[in-house]
């Protein structure tokens, strides 16, 4: 009986190990990013936000890394109440029953009223989408630079739309009369589905000539009509935002569903080779939207004893300092400098770095000893604000502690501040970051005070210089510790009372704080 | 004068070994892969080929010696967009009859390099970078100056002029 049991698990892990591989070996990341073309297209429901968040999507800017295809449907209608969710099949049937594939054509090929089609913009794509190194075999080759544009009908299969619903819009009011509105949004994304033979019949079937009679024309205007090409569904995502207007929270939103959709869409992932080391030089920059901070991924390569290829990730890194490409490449980009955040090894020249969005936000959480007095919970939420080529890192960060030992249910010390800290890797496992924090320490819960200062008299203003280290566990887990002296200047009377009636009164005084923190 | 006597004998018997290294390498120099990129520049064959070494700049000069090798013994495939090419050396026979003089010319640093340009943009990288049992891997793009190699070739007697035949 045991013995087949240690056999089915046996079984059981042989069969998960082996199929884990096979994953593996499919998985393979490669440096082959070619540019993408985006339409954005807003579902309304019938109601009375669908101009402002017609205007939020029509207004939003992708920014440098897609090429825009301008399609005529820059809309589309779901017939359901805006407090319900759009499910990913409602919105297939009205992807079916537009014929986007046309409409991107059209757009790509600068169709007229008459049928008539150009390669302008898709020669002009191929240019602007070269890479030195086809640049370098273009001039190898009798076909010469002439031949870059040819690269931009191979574009065409990276057209994609993104259809983006706004649910749940609600307003609120707080007591002093702000207004806040937030949505919920989804954004489906679909792809052309066009491979290089499907396109070769578009051309074949649809391209009218010159020399074509009006019979051949008006057949060929009638393939195009009659073109079946489907739009193939490739990612969703979900996002929340509140702002003002309804018009921002969208805007805010769409930023949200751009960032998670280029995690989901490995098309969307830039990925370029490593060309360069002290410091880390890679050839790319402006023209793929790289911004100062940005996270990639390094990958190896190598092959098993079967002779398949299998990509290895070695560390992350981040962008410093950034190249303007957006121009036409002429075998001598501009690379952009990195820095390596993590890793046992050292990212070589040759490997590959892949996009890998963060939002840079850490979120640290420790227990806090001595500073003001007693035991804390300490949380603090710090943003990534910039990355030198050294490895410098300056951060913004929010600050917050409990005091779980000196309060109690009448008087619970609860500290709160916004800070400045300024890292230095020493080497890229560890960071030591001096930082000045200013905040307040807020004792007391005096219900029956429904004065306007109450807060103001029941709080004290606290300095907090410091410095906190972290080491890298697991990247992005890393354990931090901080040494810090709180001064405890101006006080409210309020606070000066509750704290003569902690056991152990807060005053200025050093503190340690220990914890672990986690980058997203 | 035993330490020279010693000297002298290892060095003979590690060129020795280097040379059946050599020879024997040669006899079974086929294992690489070779395709046409595209139509060169005229005189010249733009390719990408893959070499082994146990270093990356070891495994790129390896895939340019696998270049000229190509060209003269194996000749180059052909692909979408360029025409096969048959090898400048035909005769399976060249290689033994002409031994010596392929040991100069592939030696390390020796002519053919004169005759391969790679036009990879940096390093080999990418996919094209490969850490394999024993070394790396590396798949770069050549230019092969084919026409000056042939006539090269013709030059030295090696290879048989065109006109010869008749």
């Amino acid at each position: 009986m045991i013995n087949k049991s240690v056999f089915t698990a046996l079984s059981l892990v042989f069969l998960c190990t082996a199929l884990s591989a096979q994953e593996k070996i499919k998985e393979v990341v490669t440096s082959n990013y070619n540019r993408n073309s985006v339409s954005m297209v807003c579902v309304q429901r019938g109601d009375s936000y669908d101009s402002q968040v017609s205007s939020a999507v029509r207004s939003f800017s992708l920014g440098d890394k897609y090429d825009i295809n301008n399609i005529t449907t820059k809309s589309v209608r779901l017939d359901k109440v805006r407090s319900e969710s759009a499910y990913q099949t409602e919105i297939d049937g009205i992807v079916n029953r537009v014929g986007f594939a046309r409409e991107i054509l059209a757009s790509i090929f600068n169709r007229d009223s008459n049928g008539m089609m150009d390669d302008k913009t898709v020669r002009y794509r191929g240019n602007y989408d070269a890479k030195d190194q086809d640049v370098i075999n273009a001039r190898a080759s009798r076909v010469g630079t002439e031949a870059l544009g040819d690269l931009g009908h191979g574009l065409v299969s990276g057209s994609y739309i993104v259809l983006t619903d706004f649910s749940k819009i609600s307003r609120d009011v707080d007591t002093r009369g702000n207004v806040t509105w937030s949505t919920n949004a989804q954004a489906f994304v679909y792809q052309i589905g066009m491979d290089r033979d499907a396109l070769n019949d578009f051309y074949e079937q649809c391209w009218i000539y010159d020399e074509d009679d009006q019979a051949t024309r008006s057949a060929k205007r009638l393939a195009f009509q009659n073109l079946d090409i489907p739009m193939v569904p490739v990612a969703q995502a979900n996002a929340t935002g509140a702002s003002s207007s309804v018009e921002a929270a969208a805007n805010m939103c769409i930023r949200e569903l751009i960032t998670k959709l280029e995690n989901r869409i490995p098309a969307w992932e830039v990925a370029v080779a490593v060309i360069g080391k002290r410091p880390l030089r890679a050839k790319i920059g402006t023209k793929e939207g790289l911004k100062n901070g940005d996270r990639y991924r390094a990958y190896s390569y190598t092959e098993d004893r079967g002779g398949n290829l299998k990509s290895v990730a070695r560390g992350y890194l981040r962008a410093t300092e950034i190249s303007s490409n957006t121009g036409m490449a002429i075998g001598e980009t501009e690379p952009s400098k990195f820095y390596q955040i993590s890793g046992l090894a050292n990212i070589d020249e040759g490997w590959t770095i892949k996009q890998t969005n963060d939002w840079k936000v850490g979120v640290l959480a420790g227990l806090k000893a001595g500073g003001l007095g007693g035991t804390a919970l300490g949380v603090d939420i710090d943003y990534l604000m910039n990355v030198s080529n050294v490895g410098t890192m300056s951060y913004l960060f929010l600050t917050l502690g409990l005091d779980v030992t000196s309060g109690n249910g009448n008087y619970l010390p609860v500290q709160f501040g916004l800070g400045f800290a300024y890292g230095f890797h020493l080497t890229r496992f560890l960071e030591i970051a001096p930082y000045a924090a200013i905040g307040l320490e807020h004792m007391g819960l005096s219900v029956t005070d429904s004065s306007d200062d109450r807060f103001t008299r029941e709080s004290a203003l606290i300095l907090e210089p410091g410095v906190r280290v972290a080491a890298n566990v697991a990247y992005p887990l890393q354990v931090f510790g901080k040494i810090y002296y709180d001064v405890l200047t101006i006080q409210g009377p309020l606070y000066k009372m509750y704290n003569a009636n902690l056991a152990v009164p807060h005053s200025s005084g050093a503190g340690v704080e220990f914890g672990v923190k986690w980058t997203f | 004068m035993i330490a020279l006597t010693l000297l002298m004998t290892f060095s003979a018997v590690s060129a020795n070994a280097q040379n059946k290294d050599r020879r024997k390498s040669f006899k079974s120099w086929d294992n690489y892969e070779i395709t046409t990129e595209k139509v060169g520049v005229d005189g010249t064959k733009f390719v990408k080929v893959w070499g082994f070494g146990k270093t990356v700049d070891a495994a790129t000069m390896a895939a340019k010696e696998n270049a000229v090798h190509a060209c003269i013994f194996r000749g180059l495939p052909g692909s979408a967009t360029a025409m096969s090419t048959p090898p400048i050396c035909p005769n399976p026979n060249t290689l033994e009859t002409h031994e010596d003089y392929f040991q100069t010319f592939f030696a390390a640093g020796g002519p053919y390099l004169a005759y391969v340009s790679m036009t990879t943009d940096g390093v080999p990288s990418g996919t094209d970078r490969r850490k394999v049992k024993g070394g790396y891997k590396v798949g770069i793009y050549v230019q092969v100056m084919y026409d000056n190699l042939k006539r090269k070739l013709e030059a030295d007697g090696v290879a048989r002029k065109l006109s010869s035949g008749f």
